[in-house]
């Protein structure tokens, strides 16, 4: 239904599929946000797990339902720019999940994530956290280095889609930087573990990125337009 | 380079400006702690029979006599010099934990709150009945268990800085009454909280210590005391049962004053208390053994249950003694005493010597059952301590050239006057007391006579009492604000200067990139750096930030490292023109840190809250020290190899060179593998042999390095045979020759940098603890791969910085804490043959600042690795050295000073923190020594390049 509605709507927009609209960008993050809610929701009403307590489970849950809702999502925009398949963007997310995730990972080993103990809860966090970030850009930009630098390396997006790709995913990430100050405070709550609230925190970040992206979409549509005029 | 424009610096005015920092910076800091940490001049030793004698009498008694008489001989000389019987024989010390004196004596003359009454029936009958006498017995703060015990013991108000060095040992070296207790034989029994074994490590005949670790535990720590107590007091071989409870103390912790727990908790007391007065105090009227039941609480606590600081409501605690007989009419008005009257009152109360450092009085009214001339022999004792305290603190209180005239007024009382100096004030009020008592010898004295002796007395007694005591806990403010004030001029000049020298380059920079339209901005990188300090600042408000500072350096360096790799990610976006090679040069140092610097995080699980947790040094531990020597040969033939490599590979035109250095390390390199591979890194600390061999090997280390920092810059040939074959027939232009100069320069520095640096890291390999050896070859490699990193490019200021943060991040890769247990003691006696706290000293210092030292002096191959552009000649050496030298030197200084004025605010911020003394003093300390080890490295750096630059320069070709 969703999907119908969107590739209407970019169908709509006309040639340039690089042209987001701000209504599809706004679109796509609330269907993300809502993906990773309704994670929540499922972890916390139909399996009675929480992340606190189960994070193992939760951070599976969250990747495992927000995975294909990402993949999916972000391999239309791919789709209808007609550069290739759509069936070719979804692979290519799909072999971003994992390579993300090392990326992800060695980061976060680097930064003192545990490697032996609690060791898989690293490689569900940095699935998840490959999901939010990672797994976008590669259904969309597939393997371009150029561009992979100028978001990631360089953050100098221009257009609309890149925007949706690059903000959310460095808010996920500068999220998860400051979710892991309060890990070594004498506090005593078991959310103190890894990776409770550096989930928390990347979470909280993304959901900021995909406001700030929505806002950066609606805006850089508003001046082309003036510009145009 | 004919560059500033500006009215820039000169090398001698910016030298100038540095050293007076400095200097500014080191009086600052030694004022500031002469301030906030009093050192008190100790009496040292034990009160003996000295204390039954005036002062200003060398009275021949000898200690020597002591220990050759048997307990019980000792204590019958005791009694026969004191003149006062000892009133009791055995003593049932108990101590309640954090119980406010309010909930058993009342709050200004008013009875206590109805449910405390009512918990503590049986204490409320013996009060009522008189049997037992109770104080408010003030405390000072720190008001946490173990200061406030030794307050209890030794009547002393003890410095922090005492506590501080005796770094391995918790252990209470003052005098005290255990220690008064154990001469003359007794025999001590301890149930309760483990601090007092910690305190008096092999004192006690029986103990069963509980931990008061488990906080939410208000049952069984109170059981496991109880359960004992039905055996011991029908034992009757103790004569000291020390019994410390902490169920009300955690009570308060988790509920606070008013909490539900509170009420049953009392009861229990009051059951213990009536257990112990019927059954061993009421039990023997008719035996010969008198006991008395002393019931303490060590601080009291706030509303909330808290406890550290200095309120009312902390530091009110108990002081009730409970005895076989009615201690006569009890005044209410006059139950105030201090926490350290207990020692003294104590000491009397048996008749043993009042400890030296003793700073409290005795409690008058618990010896009203005693004759009136011996009530005032008490006192008399008891000012005679005082006086030879005061001595010590004084030294010239003889009393032999005032004059006082007293004045009385018609009741006899002393009419309080001005004397003009605190010496005077103490002669006059001492010799007045002496002259009152000596007249009441003569057959006819009244009964006033007694009274205004006793005044005297007791108005001297209170005088040096308070006088003492605030020696011991004020801080003089005028100390704390002319430090702080030093430090933070000093910390502008340094930040000023530095501000000025980043302008300066900018403006290099920017002329030189004019032509290429790039404008210098602040990157994320040289951003991030400030960060850090930011980060780190607002870290220390937090007591766990700082238990826990290795993680967060941990963290922001490698953060900061990522995003350096961030940005080589970047540059290969402008230049796939640009040689891939020199990308993967800059690539690999960065991945080469990350790594190592999480395998140093994995070593040591330093920290308090983390440190059980497993790690590497645990687990290879466990493995066996076999792993570890391996280990360790493993580390140290990697750290020599690289260094050596390093050397080879970055003089490949200097053969000559690199053989002589080589020769000359050789025989340390070899002396330290023939070490590891044959002692199994266990350095014989023992033996004369062995200690001779290292002191050997220290002065083989020391001249070789000194020698070649010495002759390295006179010796090196300038002429490269290379480059003088190709323009050996043409003439040499100026051009060519500082070409040469520059080359020659930057050779000199490099290997007076490598030499350094391997000097100190093969000193380090000796000294640090077998399994350091493999951090120590990761923070090696670390430094190196920083300083290749930065070879080229970059902001100096933000590479500086970085090589600096790395040095920290290592130190506590390194074990090290905040905590000064950690701090590793054996090691400093590797190769000292006779005891010198000097150099042990020294060499404990050594092994804990390893790292940020190495990464000072890894500053200097940083400096040659840079480019040296500018001319070498004589007359503008001040230029070079300006440039080369101003940002290596200024940024340590001035990071360390931020964050050293940042500590002392926060210090200042929390004197009544209830941390204070466990965690913030200690780190205080610990960037105390960091600062010196920051102006040492700076110091080294300065002089070797400055020196190395003057030499070259003055040379010809």
């Amino acid at each position: 239904m969703m999907k119908n509605t969107i590739t209407t709507a970019a169908s709509v927009a006309g040639e340039s599929s690089v042209n987001v609209t701000s209504l599809k960008a706004l679109l796509t993050h609330l269907i993300c946000g809502l993906g990773l809610g309704s994670a929540f929701y499922a972890a916390h009403s139909v399996y009675a797990i929480n992340l606190t307590e189960n994070p193992e489970q939760t951070i599976r849950l969250l990747w495992v339902i927000e995975a294909p809702v990402v993949i999916l999502l972000y391999s239309l925009f791919q789709h209808s720019s007609n550069q290739c398949s759509y069936l070719k963007a979804v692979f290519r997310g799909l072999l971003g999940l994992p390579t993300g995730a090392i990326v992800n990972a060695l980061g976060a080993i680097a930064l003192g994530a545990p490697m032996i103990q609690n060791f898989e809860r690293t490689i569900h966090w940095s699935l998840l956290m490959s999901v939010l970030t990672c797994v976008p850009a590669a259904s969309v930009l597939g393997s371009s280095w150029a561009d992979w630098q100028r978001i990631f390396a360089l953050t100098k997006a221009s257009k609309p889609l890149e925007y949706m790709i690059c903000i959310p995913a460095h808010g996920a990430v500068i999220g998860a930087w400051f979710g892991a100050w309060p890990m070594p405070l004498d506090w005593e709550r078991p959310w103190q573990e890894w990776p409770i609230c550096v989930t928390y925190g990347a979470v909280a970040g993304y959901f900021v990125g995909m406001v700030a992206s929505i806002g950066f979409v609606v805006f850089n549509n508003h001046s082309v337009r003036v510009k145009g005029d | 380079m004919e560059v500033s424009k500006s009215p820039s610096l000169t090398c001698r005015t910016l030298t100038l400006l540095t050293v007076s920092a400095v200097v500014i910076q080191i009086i600052g800091l030694s004022l500031f702690v002469m301030g906030f940490f009093p050192v008190k001049s100790t009496l040292s030793g034990t009160s003996g029979l000295e204390s039954f004698f005036p002062p200003n009498l060398n009275h021949s008694v000898r200690d020597e006599n002591i220990s050759a008489l048997p307990p019980a001989g000792l204590f019958q000389l005791y009694q026969k010099l004191s003149g006062v019987p000892p009133s009791f024989d055995r003593l049932v010390f108990m101590v309640i934990d954090g119980l406010p004196a309010e909930f058993i004596l009342g709050r200004d003359g008013k009875p206590p709150e109805k449910v405390f009454m009512e918990a503590m029936p049986y204490t409320q009958s013996l009060l009522a009945k008189g049997k037992a006498m109770g104080y408010h017995a003030k405390a000072a703060p720190p008001t946490v268990t173990m200061p406030r015990l030794k307050a209890m013991v030794s009547g002393a108000i003890g410095g922090y800085l005492d506590v501080a060095f005796n770094f391995n040992t918790q252990a209470l070296l003052d005098d005290n009454l255990i220690e008064q207790f154990t001469r003359i034989g007794w025999k001590i029994v301890m149930l309760g909280d483990d601090t007092w074994i910690k305190l008096f490590p092999g004192k006690f005949t029986r103990h069963d210590g509980v931990s008061s670790f488990f906080v939410k535990d208000t049952v069984e720590v109170d059981h496991n005391v109880s359960r004992h107590l039905n055996t011991e007091l029908n034992m009757m071989d103790w004569n000291l049962l020390i019994l410390h409870y902490l169920g009300l103390d955690h009570i308060g912790h988790i509920g606070g004053r008013n909490s539900l727990l509170m009420g049953s908790k009392l009861r229990e007391m009051d059951e213990v208390i009536k257990m112990i007065d019927r059954g061993i105090i009421q039990g023997q009227e008719g035996n010969k053994e008198r006991t008395l039941l002393m019931i303490v609480s060590d601080h009291g606590m706030t509303e909330s249950g808290n406890h550290g600081g200095s309120s009312f409501e902390e530091t009110d605690s108990l002081a009730l003694f409970v005895g076989p007989r009615e201690f006569g009419p009890v005044s209410k008005p006059n139950n105030m005493a201090n926490q350290v009257d207990i020692a003294s009152t104590l000491a009397l109360l048996f008749g043993v010597p009042i400890p030296k450092e003793n700073v409290g009085i005795v409690m008058t009214e618990v010896f009203k059952s005693l004759t009136v001339d011996e009530q005032l022999r008490v006192m008399e004792l008891n000012s005679w301590q005082l006086f030879k305290l005061l001595q010590a603190q004084s030294p010239n209180l003889e009393c032999k050239h005032f004059k006082c005239d007293v004045q009385m007024d018609d009741s006899g009382y002393r009419i309080s006057q001005d004397y003009g100096s605190v010496e005077k004030m103490f002669c006059c009020l001492y010799l007045g007391a002496a002259t009152a008592h000596e007249s009441l010898k003569s057959p006819s004295t009244g009964r006033t006579e007694y009274d205004k002796t006793f005044l005297a007395y007791h108005e001297f007694l209170k005088t040096a009492s308070q006088w003492l005591s605030s020696r011991a806990t004020d801080r003089p403010s005028s100390l704390l604000v002319s430090g702080l004030t030093a430090l933070l001029l000093s910390c502008l000049i340094v930040l000023g200067l530095l501000f000025l020298l980043v302008c300066e380059s900018d403006m290099t920079k920017r002329d030189q990139f004019s032509r290429l339209k790039i404008v210098t901005r602040w990157q994320l990188d040289e951003i991030f750096c400030l960060a850090i300090v930011c980060i780190i600042i607002s870290s220390m408000g937090s007591s766990s930030m700082v238990e826990e500072e290795q993680y967060v350096w941990h963290f922001v360096v490698s953060s900061f490292y990522i995003l350096l790799l961030r940005k080589v990610i970047q540059s290969r976006t402008l230049g796939f023109m640009v040689q891939t090679k020199r990308d993967l040069r800059r690539f690999f140092p960065i991945v080469v840190i990350l790594i190592s610097g999480r395998v140093l995080r994995g070593w040591h699980q330093g920290g308090v809250n983390w440190a059980h947790l497993p790690d590497i040094s645990k687990w290879l531990e466990q493995e066996g020290s076999a792993y570890i020597s391996l280990l360790q040969l493993v580390s140290g033939v990697l750290l020599i190899s690289t260094y050596f490599f390093a050397l080879l590979s970055s003089l490949r035109s200097r053969k000559i060179v690199v053989m002589v250095i080589s020769i000359i390390y050789l025989y340390p390199a070899l002396f330290i593998l023939y070490h590891i591979f044959f002692q199994g890194g266990k350095l014989a600390t023992t033996g004369i042999g062995a200690t001779e061999m290292v002191q050997r090997f220290y002065a083989i280390l020391g001249f070789s390095t000194v020698g070649t920092l010495f002759s390295i810059p006179w010796m090196l040939p300038l002429q490269n045979s290379k480059i003088l074959r190709i323009n050996s027939h043409d003439e040499i232009t100026s051009e060519h020759q500082s070409k040469l100069l520059l080359k020659g320069l930057k050779d000199t520095t490099f290997v007076s940098g490598w030499c350094l640096m391997f000097s100190w890291s093969l000193l380090q390999l000796l000294l640090q603890q077998p399994i350091n050896s493999m951090p120590l070859f990761l923070i090696s490699i670390q430094m190196m791969a920083a300083v290749l990193y930065s070879s080229r490019g970059g902001t100096y200021w933000a590479e500086v910085a970085a090589i600096y943060y790395l040095g920290i991040a290592g130190h506590f890769g390194l074990g090290n804490t905040n905590n000064l247990a950690t701090i590793d003691v054996a090691g400093a006696f590797i190769g000292v043959s006779s005891h010198s706290t000097t150099l042990s000293g020294i060499l404990m210092f050594i092994i804990t600042y390893a790292s940020p030292l190495l990464s000072l002096l890894s500053m200097v191959m940083y400096i040659s690795r840079k480019d040296m552009c500018g001319e070498v000649r004589a007359k503008d050496v001040g230029h070079l050295l300006k440039r080369n030298l101003g940002f290596p030197c200024l940024v340590p200084l001035g990071l360390n000073s931020l964050i050293l004025n940042a500590y002392t605010v926060v210090l200042l911020l929390m004197r009544n923190h209830l941390f204070i003394w466990s965690v913030f003093s200690p780190k205080y300390l610990y960037v105390c020594a960091a600062t010196v080890c920051v102006i040492i490295g700076v110091s080294i750096v300065a002089s070797s390049v400055s020196y190395t630059c003057l030499v070259v320069s003055s040379r010809r070709i």
